[in-house]
């Protein structure tokens, strides 16, 4: 795999517990924690070598085009979406975000943008701005949503709207549908009465359980939209205009999920010390509780008394995140000495090293107490691989008991799924199958521009 | 393979072609939901016909890869969510391809779970793991550059248009067509007279079959036709 995208300065590597007596030769689990500095002071190893992930994040290579997911999902299903796109010809479309990097919502747009072009279709992208004090609320907004508990006080419904109308002022409406992505600029609506366009209010939040305060401040501008989309039907409200279901997608060709020369994945195994002759259980995943990384430990040891497996935790957070430093202790002390489990703490620009690392692996655990989506796990199905998914949240639109992965509700049962699927090879291999045809047909990005495609289609009055 | 013995079958020009379309779909989220299969049978009685044919139609392209356990939405969710093995089978074993209209499949599933639930009414109110929520499909017709003149050149068509023009055409056709047939079956028999490989193809179980199995049994049928 591409040594420029890797390579730069070596990142220094620390590593808090010894690696394995019998496979790096010094008994104890091990994390390796990736930091932005030169590497100077860590002992060369017979096994486990430096990981080469740069210190800084690599350039972005360009987005993808049309024809480039032909290979992926087949010459008549592209030549449908541009059929679809026909009557949209001349139309055009701006989106609304609050941020233009970092976060799903932009890397999402940063796909859309130019393949909507390519479908004719001009589509605008439009960030708005604001002070520490307006994204502070917005911040406030987004947790109090989710169902924290939150006093929604005039200072802040004032703050937000002015902002809001800022912004408004600076921007030009003049596109045939307007969409607005999340809480942070929704109140741009209210430019809705001066220009002809469809507006569209896209949530990618959980509003299953919001604070009253301020959905009860948010409701009367959403209902002045002409329609809303969620991510999960249970993620929605009721509400008087129409809702559309728009699954999160992955892109194919993204670092993430891009299909990888086995040299690289090979590479990866080896800078990171996971032993490729031996079974491999990974989850990836930030060190937060909600993930229960621990009870993934829990699980891999009840399941090591059967079975035998190495165990990969690979994420980010706990340096940059208080709370993920004390979770990745907490995992640590779990782990206790086992030479066998191999905790990864990556930068977030470690894309490449992610999917080699679910590439390498056997099964892939995601075992979330709590979940939006679960887009590991999306990732996880689309490389073939059977998946032990907590049911909560959008896992199981995703993973379909026993057809497309396992669901489990307990460490007990994640335990014994993995020596379940890690004994019965064949139909581990025909979850992993399935799981990957499920995502082709439902979790792609070209599903998702056909979505988009669509509902353009149906607000504009050409379906 | 196609057969050489037999030509004129493969080669004979109908009158009219086959032209072949796809159909796209878009998930509208529905105000009924059902915590309980009372509320289930609520909400089947007052949904409107797209969520029918979203959680029955719909939802077996959306899994068209799957052999086995998944035949519609209803089932799955009575069996997963609420634990009514018995209610799922019964729900499981309807065919959407006897049905040719919405409205009496609507009729049968409510007859399932009312049947069901007079012989079981503790199961009424117990609340579901999960909630059912209903959902409604928006569907757009997409012509395709496929065209077919011959049995030759619809067997080439079929073996490259999407799946969806196979669901489109093979599996919602009865809808549009209220017969118990497909508009495969039905361009066969009118245009070409070939009664026997009409009929022959509405034995292909595509509950049992991915909608690649079907396309290739439909292939497989075809190449091996006789006038």
């Amino acid at each position: 795999m591409s040594e420029t995208q890797n390579s730069g300065n070596i990142s220094s590597v620390a590593e808090t517990a010894s690696p394995s007596a019998e496979h790096n030769g010094v008994g104890g689990s091990s994390t390796i924690s990736v930091e932005p500095e030169p590497a100077t002071a860590v002992p060369k190893r017979e096994r486990r070598k430096q990981p080469r992930i740069s210190d800084t994040p690599p350039m972005a290579p360009p987005p993808p085009r049309l024809d480039d997911y032909e290979p992926i999902i087949g010459k008549p299903e592209l030549d449908e979406l541009r059929f679809l796109a026909t009557v949209l010809k001349g139309k055009s479309v701006k989106m609304v975000n609050s941020t233009a990097v970092g976060g799903g919502v932009a890397e999402m747009l940063n796909r859309l943008v130019p393949l909507m072009a390519e479908l004719d279709v001009t589509t605008h992208w439009d960030v708005i701005t604001g002070g520490n004090d307006f994204f502070e609320i917005t911040k406030a907004f987004h947790n109090a949503l989710h169902g924290g508990s939150y006093e929604l006080s005039r200072q802040a419904q004032e703050a937000f709207l002015a902002t809001n109308e800022q912004n408004r002022q600076r921007m030009a409406f003049e596109e045939d549908v307007i969409v607005i992505h999340d809480p942070q600029p929704a109140a741009l609506v209210s430019s809705k009465k001066d220009h002809p366009g469809k507006w569209v209010w896209r949530c990618h939040i959980d509003l299953s359980n919001p604070n009253p305060g301020v959905w009860g401040f948010l409701r009367p501008m959403i209902d002045q939209y002409d329609a809303a989309i969620f991510s999960s039907p249970k993620f929605a409200r009721q509400l008087a205009i129409p809702q559309y279901l728009f699954y999160p997608c992955i892109d194919p060709l993204s670092e993430k999920n891009k299909e990888l020369d086995e040299s690289y994945i090979q590479k990866v195994c080896d800078d990171f010390g996971v032993d490729r002759s031996r079974p491999i259980v990974t989850q990836i995943s930030r060190f937060d509780r909600l993930k229960d990384p621990v009870g993934v430990v829990q699980a891999y040891k009840m399941a090591r008394n059967y079975v035998d497996c190495q165990l990969v935790l690979a994420g980010g957070g706990a340096s940059d995140d208080p709370e993920g430093a004390v979770v990745l202790k907490e995992v640590q002390e779990a782990a206790g000495d086992d030479p066998d489990i191999i905790l990864l703490e990556l930068p977030p620009w470690s894309a490449l090293e992610i999917n080699a690392l679910q590439r390498a692996s056997t099964l892939i655990v995601q075992k979330s107490l709590k979940e939006g989506f679960g887009l590991t796990v999306t990732e996880a199905l689309w490389k073939s691989k059977p998946t032990i998914a907590g049911a909560v949240g959008g896992i199981p639109t995703q993973v379909i008991h026993k057809l497309t992965g396992v669901l489990v509700h307990s460490v007990e049962g994640c335990a014994y799924q993995i020596r379940y699927l890690l004994t019965h090879p064949e139909f581990a291999k025909q979850l992993g199958k399935n799981g990957h045809e499920h995502v082709k047909e439902n979790l792609l990005m070209t599903t998702n521009v056909r979505r988009w495609v669509l509902l353009f289609r149906i607000l504009l009055g050409l379906a | 393979m196609i057969s050489s013995a037999t030509p004129d079958v493969f080669t004979r020009a109908a009158p009219s072609p086959f032209h072949f379309n796809s159909s796209s779909h878009l998930l509208r989220i529905e105000r009924e939901r059902a915590d309980s299969l009372g509320e289930l049978l609520d909400a089947l009685r007052s949904c409107p016909d797209e969520s029918i044919f979203q959680h029955t139609f719909q939802t077996l392209q959306e899994h068209h890869y799957i052999r086995e356990g998944f035949s519609n939405d209803f089932a799955h969710w009575a069996y997963t969510e609420c634990n009514e093995a018995g209610l799922a089978e019964r729900l499981a074993a309807i065919d959407v391809r006897t049905f040719t209209s919405l409205a009496s499949l609507r009729e049968q599933i409510i007859r399932i779970v009312e049947d069901y639930l007079k012989w079981n009414p503790l199961s009424r109110d117990r609340a579901a793991l999960e909630p059912f929520y209903f959902c409604a499909s928006e569907s757009v017709v997409i012509p395709t550059p496929f065209k077919a003149q011959n049995l030759r050149e619809f067997i080439e068509a079929l073996k490259r248009v999407s799946i969806h023009s196979i669901h489109h055409h093979f599996i919602e056709a009865r809808l549009r067509l209220k017969l118990a047939s497909n508009d495969f079956s039905a361009w066969l028999e009118k245009e070409l007279g070939l009664r026997q490989a009409a009929a022959s193809l509405n034995r292909i179980d595509i509950y049992t079959l991915t909608l690649e199995d079907v396309r290739n049994q439909l292939i497989r049928m075809l190449s091996s036709a006789r006038a």
